[in-house]
């Protein structure tokens, strides 16, 4: 049984011409504020070295040597493309299992009454408020002692829980009415159905405002998989990137090619999850 | 048929502390299995090393030698370090200098963003684009920015004088591009789950405004803020808690010039402890700063969860 | 006697007084030995460069030396390599070998963590003096003064100068044996306000800024070697800085504003995009200058403080230390002993980026023939090892001395007396 709400969106039909002309002016330029460091990464990818340390820095390369920087990079790192595919691996392990794990939690946080609801739930927020450079050297010995040194395990299983996502998704829950639930709990549902039927497609923003932020603190964990995982075999794209850099060499052609590289993902998985943040879907019909 | 009536008499009381009716004590049963995944998995990948590390505040311990117990003195020294108090001040001003612009203007932006403009998606995806750019390239961007007289801030402010600003290294202003940093890379963060809470608002509530005679600002001050606010609840404590514990930013936007700032003027709690620990080796007393860091935070968020009461709305009664 | 046996005498004297300096020539400074039992090493190291010429290293030891033996060469990142060595020691995983830097190593040496290697070295008859003081001075631990590392390179600061800014106003090079005076008046004379040139900017970091011009008046820069006392507030380091500071203050210098950040780096960016005259730069500075300068440029030592008549550079050596928990006590010494043989260190004599320790004559003129054809004085860089200053700082006060000091006097413009009883404070408080 699948339900829909229709939403309509907030027109800007309506809006006077000057008002709309005033709120493209303000986010281009929010925007450029925004991207200006991404170009410089994008053009110094593409730039040779002794255009590197320019001072002030510049934003066009004078002799663009895309190809020949790319080939570099590979001829440094040969290693670069199995290091995107740790990461992926890690990234969607960690992102399906926070999805399953965090969404039942939510789910009973957010519908079901039990003793020490509101201390557990705490606890777990709690956690968030330990930076991590706090807890690196315990984190690495708990992972010594269960033997998970150097595996992908390490990498991929503490990060199937999240504090951040239980409470993205529960307050997400909570705004959903619980009178739509109800209908489907009487035609006999139990809280799994309920959950996967009804709750979750219409969560669907606040999935994939999950999705996108989870997916992107993944990619870009650092500090943690260097600390546990660095073998060749299971490093991830940020050490491969960081090691592109030396003690007295920052070849930042090389470094800014790398990075580039993996923000691409990133940039695609955003685009591809756009369409959940429109208001004004209609989402399909009532089926049974 | 009462299930109940056929279990030993402990079970029996272990199930009523569960919950007073058969139901409420099916769904107690349903919940605390709902949240087990996730809550035993946090607490023992977390949670663990969370209660090592706090109980290494009693201790003195330098990573090699064996820990001893110290007792209190950890925190006894807190209490009269300069650098700590330092450090603690300089974190309290990040935060007011983050949190309301940050939250504030990933609404602003959020909103924004929601009207069916053209080039929505690429503007979106602009804003997104900090969240993702390579810590490296942003420091080096903003540094060279903020350099005096050759940056192009310095060149922007040169007509009102502050040509010759150095921002990152006169001991009262680094804080100011530390906290620009921070926003700037944490508002497509913020503008994402703002977008998501905006998609959850029901279009008839809209409806129904626009014809009860509301305005554009009257339909955002009367159905889209209350309606956000569980929303605006959760950017709220999540940047508040972030901000407590801003280190990244302070990292590279000090690196190139005195880490931490002149004098620990950029020195933030995080990075104090990160620089006890890991250059003077004193876990210990790392420890113990990240448990004060921590008893904070808690009574801080503890406050907001309190408070929320008044003005977050919630669609359905929890529970 | 007879004359037939006197001839006899002499020819056999003669042959071996002939023999001897060919011979000694022949032998080399350090011998690899096989090893005993082969078995399994890990190890760390903090650049993918050198990681590649130390991993053509091992494969030759494991071939002449060690057959069987097998080493898990690992890199990691520059920026968290202490980090990862502080959590990877108390998580009781810290590898078999690894490098190791001379600032650092005092709290390693303090907490038994790494291995004495002296009793290695008088097992292999390795005279640890071969090496100079100033690149294992700081490696040395314990009142006999043991050795605990094996040096892997040194670097040494020297000036590189803009030939053609000197061309331009008629300036003879400078000699070897300059003085500060004739680097003040270079400096003068080379600073170009309306072109945005600079004379000189020589003040950056503790290993190639001011600490060497502080060694050049016989003071020890910043921490004295028994590590008792902040040398900061003593006359020389005073006059040094002040001297530097003249410089700043006259315009000759740019702050660390203007040249774009604390770091020597960014001093020679603008070196290299032509806006600075002369600049302080380390040896491993030299594959980047000689790929990306472009203009005639060359080296010259530092110049000489006119009192004393020394031009003192700070010397700095990477290290190879082993873990004094390693199961493989002797492997371990037995590989760093290869390493450091002239056998081992041929391949970094060759890679060219990284001047090897070995004191063998013939392994220095490798490395220095490894850069080609060039008219640049390198050598400078090899005559400053000789009367060097060692590093005497650490880890605790290493971001107090290394660029806070140097923001405070040469861009907030405190004064040198200020600026220096700061940070003695600090550093006072962090010494035993």
């Amino acid at each position: 049984m699948r339900l829909t709400l229709r939403r309509r969106a907030a027109t800007a039909h309506d809006l006077p011409v000057p008002i709309v002309l005033l709120v493209y002016a303000i986010l281009l330029a929010g925007a450029l504020i925004m991207i200006l460091p991404f170009l410089w990464m994008a053009s110094t990818a593409c730039k040779p070295p002794v255009e590197l340390n320019k001072v002030p820095v510049t934003f066009l390369p004078e002799n663009p040597v895309c190809g020949e920087n790319l080939g570099l990079l590979y001829d440094t790192s040969p290693h670069f493309n199995r290091y995107l595919l740790n990461s992926a691996i890690v990234t969607i392990g960690r992102t399906l299992g926070q999805l399953v794990t965090c969404s039942l939690a939510a789910y009973g946080f957010a519908r079901f009454k039990f003793p020490g609801r509101g201390l557990i739930f705490a606890l777990c927020l709690a956690l968030l408020m330990v930076p991590f450079q706090a807890i690196l050297i315990p984190e690495f010995m708990l992972i010594r002692k269960l033997g998970w040194l150097n595996t992908f395990r390490a990498l991929i299983v503490p990060g199937t829980f999240s504090a951040f996502a239980l409470f993205l998704l529960r307050q997400a829950f909570l705004q959903i009415p619980v009178e739509i639930e109800e209908a489907a709990i009487i035609d006999g549902a139990n809280p799994l159905r309920v959950l996967w039927y009804v709750t979750l497609p219409l969560s669907a923003p606040a999935l994939a405002a999950f999705a996108v932020i989870t997916v992107q603190a993944a990619w870009n964990d650092f500090l943690y998989p260097l600390v546990v995982s660095n073998s060749p075999d299971t490093r991830v794209v940020t050490i491969g990137i960081a090691l592109l850099q030396g003690e007295r060499r920052t070849p930042y052609n090389l470094l800014m090619m790398g990075s580039f590289l993996a923000t691409v993902p990133m940039l695609v998985l955003f685009t591809a999850l756009q369409r959940y943040f429109i208001a004004g879907i209609a989402m399909g019909g009532v089926k049974r | 048929m009462n299930p109940e009536s056929r279990l030993p008499a402990l079970a029996a009381r272990a199930l009523s502390w569960l919950g007073p009716t058969p139901l409420s004590r099916r769904k107690a049963l349903w919940g605390l299995a709902l949240i087990a995944p996730n809550t035993l998995g946090l607490f023992f990948f977390f949670g663990i090393p969370v209660l090592m590390a706090f109980s290494t505040s009693v201790q003195e311990w330098n990573a090699i030698k064996p820990p001893h117990f110290v007792g209190l003195d950890n925190f006894e020294r807190l209490i009269s370090d300069d650098k700590f108090a330092q450090a603690l001040t300089n974190t309290l001003k990040l935060i007011g200098l983050t949190v309301p612009l940050e939250v504030l203007l990933a609404l602003g932006v959020a909103v924004l963003l929601n009207l069916p403009l053209r080039g929505r998606n690429l503007l979106r995806t602009a804003y997104f684009l900090p969240v993702v750019t390579s810590t490296v390239a942003a420091s080096v961007v903003w540094t060279s920015i903020l350099q005096p007289r050759y940056g192009i801030v310095s060149r922007l402010l040169e007509p009102v004088g502050l040509g010759e600003t150095k921002w990152l290294v006169e001991p009262g202003l680094v804080l100011i591009p530390i906290a620009a940093v921070a926003i700037w890379q944490r508002l497509g963060f913020d503008m994402i789950i703002f977008l998501a809470g905006l998609q959850s608002i029901p279009g008839v509530l809209y409806e129904a405004a626009v014809i009860d005679g509301a305005g554009r600002w009257e339909r955002f001050r009367h159905v889209t803020l209350p309606m956000l606010s569980p929303t605006t609840f959760l950017v709220m404590v999540l940047a508040i808690i972030n901000a407590f514990q801003i280190f990244d930013q302070v990292y590279i936007m000090t690196l190139r010039t005195v880490p931490g700032g002149v004098g620990g003027s950029a020195t933030t709690l995080t990075y104090y402890l990160y620089r006890r620990a890991f250059t003077h080796s004193e876990f210990g007393y790392a420890s113990a700063i990240a448990l004060v860091l921590f008893a904070l935070i808690l009574a801080v968020t503890a406050f907001q969860l309190t408070v929320q009461r008044y003005w977050v709305y919630y669609e359905s009664e929890e529970g | 006697m007879n004359t037939r046996k006197v001839a006899l005498l002499l020819v056999v004297l003669l042959s071996l007084v002939l023999a001897l300096p060919a011979q000694a020539q022949d032998e080399p400074v350090i011998k690899p030995l096989p090893c005993e039992e082969p078995g399994k090493l890990t190890m760390w190291v903090w650049d993918e460069a050198w990681a590649a010429i130390i991993g053509d290293s091992i494969e030759a030891w494991k071939a002449e030396y060690c057959p069987g033996a097998e080493v898990d060469l690992q890199v990691q990142p520059w920026g968290q390599y202490w980090d990862l060595l502080k959590t990877n020691a108390a998580g009781g995983e810290l590898p078999d070998v690894f490098n190791m830097s001379q600032p650092f190593f005092f709290f390693y040496a303090d907490n038994d963590v790494v291995l004495d290697l002296q009793p290695y070295w008088d097992e292999f008859g390795v005279d640890t003096s071969i090496w100079g003081s100033g690149l294992v001075g700081p490696y040395r631990w314990g009142e006999a003064g043991d050795l605990y590392a094996a040096p892997v390179n040194w670097d040494t600061i020297a000036i590189f100068y803009n030939k053609d800014l000197f061309d331009a106003a008629s300036l003879a090079y400078p000699a070897a044996d300059w003085t500060w005076d004739d680097f003040a008046e270079y400096a003068a004379a080379l600073t170009d306000p309306e072109a945005g040139v600079w004379g000189a900017a020589v003040y950056a970091e503790y290993q190639a800024g001011y600490p060497n011009w502080i060694a050049a008046t016989g003071e020890t820069p910043v921490v004295d070697a028994a590590r008792t006392d902040c040398t900061l507030d003593n006359p020389g380091s005073l006059e040094a800085l002040n001297f530097l500071k003249g410089l700043l203050d006259a315009g000759y210098m740019p702050t660390v504003s203007e040249a774009g950040g604390a770091s020597p780096d960014d001093a020679f960016n603008l070196f290299a995009s032509g806006k600075l005259a002369m600049v302080a730069g380390g040896s491993w500075k030299l594959p980047t200058a000689l790929a990306e300068l472009t203009f005639n440029w060359d080296i010259v030592q530092l110049p000489k403080n006119p009192e004393t008549g020394r031009s003192r550079s700070i010397v700095h050596a990477v290290g190879y230390v082993a873990s004094a928990r390693t199961a493989n006590p002797d492997l371990a010494a037995n590989l760093i002993l290869y390493l450091a043989s002239d056998e081992g260190q041929v391949f970094f004599a060759e890679g060219g980026a990284v001047a090897p320790a070995n004191p063998s004559p013939a392994i220095q003129q490798m490395w220095i023939d490894s850069f080609g054809q060039t008219d640049v004085n390198i050598q400078a860089f090899v005559d400053a090892t000789v009367d060097s200053q060692g590093v005497t700082v650490f880890d605790e006060i290493w971001d107090v001395m290394n660029t806070e000091l140097v923001v405070k006097i040469f861009d907030l413009g405190m004064s040198v007396e200020d600026a220096v009883a700061e940070t003695c404070v600090v550093i006072n408080a962090e010494l035993p």
